[in-house]
C-alpha cells in the first residue's frame, strides 16, 4: 500500500471539520452519559477513547430510512378520482465514517452479502456503501467484555475498513487499505509516515500478544443446529431475558429492518426502520399466530442466526463481531458468550448421548 | 458473608416447595449484576447480594404466574410486590418472600460515568466509599453520592410484607444530603429549556424499549400501544418527538401505581433520564390525593378512583 | 399580539357530546360571536379523554387544547368526569415537566344551556394561547400535517 500518513491527534478535529464540506462525516461522540456515532461537529468533540455505546451502522443502515414519499389528490367533483404521486428518495452525497472501532468496520462485511449481495443488491444500502468511505481505529486492547477474538476478528483486523488509524504515542498512523482510502490520504496535508510503518505494526503485534487464548465460536454452525428442537435448553438460556431490544439495535450486525407507512393527512412517506427479533411482535403474523411465542423461541432466533444460520449461508463468517455491547448494555446482563459456550457444550454432550444410544 | 449464607439457608430449606427462586448472582464484570433463576442447591452457590444486585426481581413475577415463586426482596422490591397484589396481577399465596434488609443500592451508571467508562476491574465497598479500580488507576466515589435516586426517599429498608427474612441489617449508605435529581434540575429551567432538554436526550433514544420491558408494571408489553398499528399513537419515523410521546405513555400509563422503583431509568442504555417525568407525576398525586403507590395492599390507586368533591382540586378559568 | 393578529393558532377541544357540544350549539345557534382558532372533535364523555390525546395533540404541533364537559355531578354516564377531573389534574404536571406550558392546557364545565359561558371560555382561552404564542416545536420535525409545498411534491393531475 502507498499511503501512509501521520495523524497528529489535536490535528484530527480541524481535519474532519475541513472534511465536513465535502462529506457527511460520522464520528463517536459524548452524548449524555454515553457516546453516540454522529454528524461531527467542532463543539461536540470527538470521544475516541471507548467504544461508543451505539454502533457505527446507521451509516450503511439508519434507523429509519425514508423510502419515498407521497402524497395523495381527489378531484372533488363525480367521479372522485383518486391519484397518488410517489416520490423515491435515494440517499446522496458523499459518507465519512470516523473512529470505528475494528469490529465495526468488519460488521459491514457482514451486511453486504444481505443488502449487496449478487441474488439481492439493495439500492439505498448500496447507495450509501459506495459512498462511504471508513476510518477504523485499532484497539489499544480488549476491554472486558470484548471478544472480537472468539468469532473470527482482533483488536487489531483491518477486514471492512478502508484506512486504518494505529494509535502511536501523540497521534496516529493512518494506513489506506483501498482506493477510497488511497484517495482520502492523498489530498491530506499530513505528514507522509512510511517510516512509521514497521513502528505501527510493532505496536499492532504488541497489541495481539495481549489477546489471551480462549475457545472460539467459529465452525460451530451444524453443532448449535442440533439444539434447535431443544426448547427447554432455550427456556433455560433466556429466563432472565426482558425481551427488549437493547441488545439487537446496539448490535453492529444486526439488520432486520420493519417498513411501515406514516400518514399525514394527505401526504406521508414509507420508511425502513429497525427491527428486533426479540420482540415478539417480529414474527406476529396477521392471523395473529405467532411463530416465535417465547422469549425462548426469539432468544433461540438470536443466538441461532448469528452463529449458526446465517454462517451457514455465508461460507462460514459469523454475524458476530464481539463487540461485546450486548452484554455490557443489556438490563440484566445477559451475556451472550457464556450463551454460546453453553449451547456449544450442550449440544456436545447430547450428541455424546446419542453416540452411546 | 454471614447474610448470603443465612439466606442460602432459608432457601434451601423452601426450595423443596417451590419451582424456582428469584436471587441475584455476579454479572460480566466486578459492578454487574444478574437475576438468577434457582432451580437446585446447586445454584445456590452463585448467589449473591448486596448493593451492587440492583435489578427488581419482581418484575419477573406476573410473567411467572401460575407458579410456585420465591423471591428475594428489599423494602423497595416489596412496594412493587404490594402494587401488583392490589392490581390483582400476581396471588399472593403463589409467592414467598424471602426479605432482607437493604443497605441502599448504587446507581451502576454513574460510577461508570466517574470512572469515565473505563473497564472496572475490581470494586470494593466500604463503609461510605467505594473503591473501583480501572486497571493501574483507583477511584474512591463517596457511596452517598452514587446511589439510585429511590434510596434518597426510602420508604424502609426491611420490606414489607415476608415470608421469611433475612436477620435485621443496620445501616444506610445514603446519609447526608441528597445530590441533586434530573428533576431538580429540570425545576430549575423554563418551559423552553425543559422542552430543549427533552428534545436532546430524546435524540438519542434507540426505540429499544428496554425501559417499557424492564418495568415491572408494564404488563401488557407483548401489546403495547408503542407498537401498535390501529390506534396509531405512534408512528415508528426516528424523531425526538415521537420517541417523547412513549415517555408520556409510559409515565400516563404507570401514573399512580408507579413506586418510583428506577428500573425504566436503570434499565436505560442510552442513559436517558426518563424517571424525572414519573417522579413528577408521583409528587403531584401525592400532593393530591395523599397516596403513594405499593405502600398499602388494601387501597386503591388514585386514578381509579374518585370523590365527588374534590378538596385538593380547584376550579380555573379560563383566563 | 401585534405579531398574530389576524393570524389563528391552533387551539384542539375535547368535548363531550352531552353537555359541552350542546353548550357549543347553543352558542352557535344563538350567534354569539367568538373566535375561530378551536378545533373541536367530539367525543362522549369527558371519561373518554385519554390524557394521551392531548398530550398527542400537543406534540403534534397544538397550541393550545381544551376539554370541556358536564358539570361535576351531571355527567350523562354518571362518573365519567369524575375520572376525567382526576387524570387531567396530573397530565397538568405532566406537561409541565415535558416543558410544555401548563397554561396552554385547560380544562373545564359547560352544559348544554350555558351558550354564553362556552363563548366566554373559548374567547378567555383563545386570548390567552395568543398571548402565549405559538408552542414550541422539535427542530427536524415540524407540525403536522406537513405543508404539501414544503414536500415540493406536486399534486397528479
Ligand atoms: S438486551 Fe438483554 S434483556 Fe433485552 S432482549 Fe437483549 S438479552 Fe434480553
Ligand atoms: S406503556 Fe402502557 S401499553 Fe405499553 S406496556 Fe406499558 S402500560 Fe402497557
Ligand atoms: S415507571 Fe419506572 S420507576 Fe415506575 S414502576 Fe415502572 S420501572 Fe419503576
Ligand atoms: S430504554 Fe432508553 S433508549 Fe430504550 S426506548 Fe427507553 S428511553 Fe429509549
Amino acid at each position: 500500500m502507498s499511503t501512509a500518513r501521520f495523524l497528529k491527534a489535536r490535528d484530527i478535529a480541524p481535519w474532519l471539520e475541513e472534511l465536513g464540506r465535502e462529506y457527511t462525516v460520522l464520528a463517536p461522540t459524548r452524548h449524555g452519559d454515553t457516546v453516540v456515532f454522529r454528524e461531527f461537529e467542532p463543539e461536540r468533540g470527538i470521544e475516541l477513547d471507548r467504544l461508543s455505546t451505539t454502533p457505527a451502522k446507521k451509516a450503511l443502515l439508519p434507523p429509519c430510512e425514508t423510502l419515498f414519499e407521497y402524497a395523495t389528490t381527489k378531484t372533488d367533483t363525480p367521479p372522485y378520482r383518486t391519484s397518488i404521486e410517489l416520490r423515491p428518495t435515494l440517499p446522496e452525497g458523499k459518507i465519512l465514517l470516523f473512529g470505528t472501532r475494528p469490529c465495526d468496520a468488519r460488521a459491514m462485511q457482514i451486511f453486504d452479502r444481505v443488502y449487496d449481495g449478487e441474488q439481492v443488491k439493495d439500492p439505498y444500502y448500496t447507495a450509501r456503501r459506495n459512498a462511504a468511505t471508513i476510518v477504523t481505529l485499532a484497539c489499544s486492547g480488549q476491554a472486558g467484555t470484548c471478544f472480537c477474538d472468539r468469532v473470527g476478528g482482533s483488536p487489531v483486523d483491518a477486514t471492512g475498513s478502508d484506512v486504518l488509524l494505529t494509535p502511536l504515542k501523540a497521534g496516529y498512523v493512518a494506513e489506506a487499505l483501498t482506493e477510497k482510502g488511497m484517495e482520502l490520504m492523498r489530498d491530506t496535508a499530513f505528514m507522509k509516515a512510511d517510516g512509521l510503518r514497521q513502528e505501527a505494526l510493532n505496536v499492532r503485534n504488541r497489541i495481539l500478544e495481549e489477546v489471551p487464548e480462549r475457545t472460539s465460536f467459529l465452525d460451530m454452525e451444524r453443532n448449535l443446529l442440533s439444539l434447535f428442537g431443544d426448547l427447554g435448553f432455550w427456556d433455560k438460556t433466556a429466563e432472565s431475558c426482558l425481551s427488549c431490544g437493547a441488545c439487537t439495535y446496539l448490535c453492529p450486525t444486526c439488520y432486520c429492518f420493519n417498513i411501515t407507512d406514516e400518514p399525514h393527512g394527505d401526504s406521508g412517506k414509507r420508511i425502513r426502520t429497525w427491527d428486533n427479533c426479540m420482540s415478539s411482535q417480529f414474527t406476529l403474523e396477521g392471523s395473529g399466530h405467532n411463530p416465535r411465542p417465547t422469549k425462548a423461541h426469539r432468544m433461540r432466533n438470536r443466538i441461532g442466526h448469528k452463529f449458526s444460520y446465517y454462517p451457514q449461508l455465508h461460507d462460514k463468517t459469523l454475524a458476530c463481531v464481539g463487540c461485546g455491547r450486548c452484554i455490557s448494555n443489556c438490563p440484566v446482563s445477559f451475556d451472550i458468550r457464556n450463551a454460546v459456550a453453553c449451547a456449544i457444550q450442550h449440544a456436545a454432550a447430547n450428541a455424546q448421548e446419542h453416540a452411546h444410544d | 458473608m454471614a447474610h448470603t449464607q443465612e439466606l442460602r439457608t432459608l432457601i434451601a430449606r423452601e426450595l423443596p416447595n417451590l419451582d424456582l427462586v428469584l436471587a441475584w448472582t455476579g454479572g460480566f464484570d466486578p459492578l454487574s449484576s444478574t437475576p438468577l433463576f434457582i432451580t437446585t442447591e446447586a445454584d445456590l452457590d452463585r448467589l449473591a447480594v448486596g448493593p451492587m444486585h440492583v435489578q427488581n426481581l419482581a418484575a419477573y413475577l406476573p410473567s411467572l404466574k401460575g407458579r410456585k415463586v420465591g423471591i428475594v426482596t428489599r423494602g423497595c422490591d416489596s412496594r412493587t410486590i404490594t402494587e401488583l397484589l392490589q392490581e390483582n396481577l400476581i396471588n399472593r399465596d403463589e409467592v414467598v418472600i424471602f426479605g432482607i434488609g437493604c443497605t441502599g443500592a448504587v446507581n451502576i451508571r454513574k460510577v461508570r460515568t466517574a470512572v469515565n467508562g473505563a473497564p472496572v476491574t475490581d470494586v470494593e465497598i466500604g463503609d461510605d466509599v467505594l473503591t473501583v479500580t480501572t486497571g493501574e488507576e483507583t477511584h474512591a466515589l463517596r457511596l452517598q453520592d452514587v446511589l439510585m435516586d429511590k434510596c434518597y426517599t426510602c420508604a424502609g429498608q426491611a420490606p414489607r410484607m415476608h415470608d421469611h427474612m433475612v436477620s435485621e441489617r443496620s445501616g444506610c449508605l445514603a446519609t447526608g444530603e441528597t445530590p441533586p435529581s434530573s428533576l431538580d434540575l429540570l425545576e430549575g429551567m423554563d418551559a423552553r429549556e425543559r422542552f430543549a432538554f427533552w428534545e436532546g436526550h430524546m435524540d438519542r433514544c434507540i426505540r429499544c424499549y428496554a425501559c417499557r420491558n424492564a418495568c415491572p408494571l408494564c404488563v401488557c408489553k407483548d401489546s403495547c400501544v408503542a407498537q401498535s398499528r390501529d390506534p396509531h399513537w405512534v408512528d415508528q419515523s426516528d424523531t425526538p418527538r415521537e420517541k417523547l410521546m412513549f415517555q408520556a405513555i409510559h409515565a400516563l400509563h404507570t401514573a399512580g401505581r408507579c413506586t418510583e422503583c428506577g428500573e425504566c431509568e436503570r434499565a436505560c442504555p442510552m442513559g436517558i433520564p426518563i424517571l424525572a417525568m414519573k417522579q413528577a407525576l408521583n409528587r403531584r398525586i401525592k400532593h393530591l390525593f395523599d397516596y403513594e403507590a405499593g405502600m398499602d395492599q388494601e387501597s386503591t390507586p388514585p386514578l381509579f378512583m374518585f370523590r365527588q368533591q374534590e378538596e385538593t382540586i380547584k376550579e380555573r378559568d379560563a383566563r | 399580539m401585534p405579531v398574530l393578529e389576524g393570524k389563528e393558532l391552533r387551539i384542539v377541544g375535547f368535548l363531550c357530546n352531552w353537555c359541552s357540544y350542546g353548550g357549543a350549539d347553543t352558542a352557535g345557534v344563538g350567534r354569539f360571536a367568538q373566535p375561530t382558532d378551536l378545533r373541536i372533535i367530539k367525543l362522549p364523555c369527558t371519561g373518554r379523554v385519554n390524557p394521551l390525546f392531548v398530550v398527542r395533540a400537543f406534540l403534534n404541533g397544538a397550541d393550545g387544547v381544551l376539554v370541556s364537559g358536564c358539570h361535576p355531578g351531571d355527567c350523562h354516564y354518571t362518573a365519567g368526569n369524575f375520572y376525567a377531573r382526576r387524570r387531567l389534574e396530573i397530565l397538568r404536571e405532566l406537561l409541565d415537566v415535558m416543558g410544555i406550558q401548563q397554561e396552554r392546557f385547560h380544562y373545564t364545565w359547560v352544559s348544554a344551556s350555558e351558550g354564553q359561558k362556552w363563548k366566554q371560555v373559548v374567547s378567555d382561552f383563545t386570548a390567552r394561547i395568543h398571548d402565549l404564542g405559538p408552542a414550541a416545536a422539535f427542530s427536524g420535525c415540524p407540525a403536522v400535517p406537513i405543508d404539501m409545498d414544503e414536500t415540493g411534491i406536486k399534486a397528479a393531475g
